[in-house]
């Protein structure tokens, strides 16, 4: 962790969180309010620093609704309407008062691919989504027009894929679409 | 070196070119939101600023041609090209007296058909109906498009549209200064040095001005950087710049929609950066037209400190594919100020409080009363 953010994470007064996680002994009570209270952005720096160290930059990328095993907390929770600070203290908190190199997955067709890719910066590792729905990945919109088209023979699940691919990239991580099936 | 920069912004001293090339590339944009969210709370602390406001585009025909627009139609009767009749624009307030806005934003074509006493009148008109409006209108590139086309300098251009009841200039038409990237997206009106010229021109004359740079297309991070730096220099001059607002790049129908849009990341970035090198500037806007209102709201915490306004008709963003709303309401503004653990604040347009909103009970995210109805602007649009 960088001084920096030593001292962030110290005025915001997670210093002691940080050191009950450390030891293994986060309290649930007492530690999630402080956590919960927290400025948003020493939250996220400490949560982003957890996760570098535990499960590095790789982010897992899941393009079906059933993948995954169903061991991993989804966020944002299904049917819950949750503003975007609100997603990213949700992310920060489940990467720091989870366990040690824990899955923290966010579902972009639940908050928007734009929100995902920030809560990338917040703790989170892993994103799920449907490729085909337009929701999730409106800015490659533009792209996928054209596609059927002389000049662009892709198709549109290609499209799409590359787009999240460099979305994940520009938030400075290395995407890796994970193929399970169905 | 983000610490080396934090003690530079810290002890108030200036940020080089360098510093914001770093700002920029540095890997971790939550603790460049840090240092911006810094200053920004020195500057205003918890406030943060709306106004009751009113986008007007009386025509889309434009002679220019560049590349990034999705708005303008060349001709006058091509398909979708369109210019109000006065009395068509005049009756966009009227229809809105009920609950009036404080300001009338206008933002045009280069619409070389249209005599300069069509501008006069328009100005006028919207000043016969409501003499207390706000008139914030015509860019620095309308304005050296009217010097250029109808022969005058700009300070006669400025003097006789003041008399007519303008206001205020806004900040658009500055896309990127620098003419390598000028000369390839927006090569047929007025240069960077030109732009800048206008708000010169203006600010001399008591005309305070808003400033925008349109990222997120072909420049490079030494181009955004180039670009408020030089703002940065008339600042120093003028003093007349009110706020600085980036405007993320939508690539739908128009010559560069290959490209990919900016994401959020980058738009908080940029906001973030422009934040900790304007530091002359007083305000930073997150506009929600152009970012979502959900990534503005974010936005509050990495270096903005006011989210533009209700806006009512916005037609040139939503031409080139922003799922934004075309309107939020006051209450939907205070309410997305309020979750962002700030305190919002009505403002007219130059920045005079109108009205002090309270603060939410919690802190930001931490907000707990959830009415699905007054939050659907949070929602994304599909």
């Amino acid at each position: 962790m960088s001084a920096l953010v030593d001292r962030a994470v110290e005025a915001a007064g997670l210093a002691s969180v940080l050191a009950a996680r450390r030891a293994g002994r986060l309290d649930s009570g007492e530690h999630l309010a402080r956590l919960r209270a927290a400025d948003l952005l020493a939250l996220g720096a400490l949560a982003d620093c957890i996760r570098a160290d535990e499960v590095g930059d790789e982010v897992r990328i899941y393009t079906r609704p059933d993948e995954g095993d169903g061991q991993v907390p989804v966020l944002p929770p299904a049917g819950r309407d949750v503003t975007g600070l609100e997603l990213l203290r949700e992310v920060a908190i489940a990467r720091i008062a989870g366990p040690r190199g824990a899955r923290v997955r966010v579902d972009w067709t639940r908050c928007g691919l734009e929100l995902a890719q920030v809560a990338l910066g917040f703790g989170a590792d892993e994103l799920a989504g449907v490729l085909a729905n337009k929701r999730g990945l409106p800015l490659a919109d533009g792209e996928v027009l054209g596609v059927g088209k002389k000049s662009r023979l892709e198709a549109a699940p290609v499209v799409k894929r590359r787009e999240l691919a460099d979305f994940v990239r520009r938030a400075g991580r290395t995407p890796r679409f994970v193929e399970e099936a169905s | 070196m983000l610490e080396i920069i934090r003690d530079k912004a810290r002890a108030g001293e200036r940020l080089s070119f360098e510093d914001g090339l770093a700002l920029f590339m540095h890997p971790d944009v939550v603790a460049v939101g840090q240092l911006a969210n810094e200053v920004r709370e020195r500057l205003h602390g918890d406030r943060t600023y709306f106004n009751r406001n009113m986008r007007i585009e009386v025509t889309n025909v434009c002679v220019a041609s560049c590349l990034f627009c999705s708005f303008a139609k060349l001709e006058e009767g091509a398909p979708g090209a369109h210019t109000m009749k006065l009395e068509q624009a005049w009756a966009e307030l009227q229809a809105h007296m009920d609950d009036p806005p404080s300001e009338i934003h206008i933002v045009n074509g280069l619409h070389p058909g249209l005599p300069f006493s069509y501008y006069e009148q328009l100005l006028a008109g919207f000043k016969r109906i409501k003499p207390d409006i706000h008139m914030k209108c015509f860019t620095a590139v309308e304005i050296h498009f009217f010097a250029t086309h109808y022969g005058m300098t700009y300070r006669e251009v400025l003097e006789r549209l003041r008399r007519a009841g303008l206001d205020s200039l806004p900040g658009g038409g500055a896309e990127i200064f620098h003419p390598d990237v000028r000369t390839r997206i927006a090569h047929d009106k007025a240069t960077g040095d030109e732009y800048l010229d206008v708000h010169r021109v203006a600010h001399s004359l008591g005309i305070r001005t808003n400033a925008t740079m349109l990222y997120g297309h072909i420049e490079t991070f030494e181009h955004r950087v180039d670009h408020l730096l030089r703002l940065r220099a008339l600042q120093d001059e003028t003093e007349g710049l009110q706020a600085f607002i980036p405007l993320a790049f939508h690539p739908d129908g128009n010559g560069m929609r290959n490209l990919p849009a900016p994401t959020a990341v980058d738009a908080l970035r940029t906001v973030a950066v422009s934040r900790l090198l304007l530091d002359n500037v007083p305000h930073v806007k997150a506009y929600w037209v152009s970012m979502t209102p959900e990534v503005a709201q974010i936005a509050l915490r990495f270096g903005a400190d006011d989210v533009d306004g209700t806006i009512v008709h916005e037609t040139i963003y939503k031409a080139a594919g922003s799922r934004s709303p075309r309107e939020l309401t006051v209450a939907q503004l205070v309410r997305l100020i309020q979750e962002a653990g700030r305190i919002p604040i009505e403002r007219d347009t130059l920045y005079r409080a109108v009205r002090e909103h309270p603060r939410a009970a919690l802190p930001e995210g931490a907000v707990k009363v959830r009415d699905r109805k007054a939050s659907k602007h949070l929602e994304v649009i599909s």
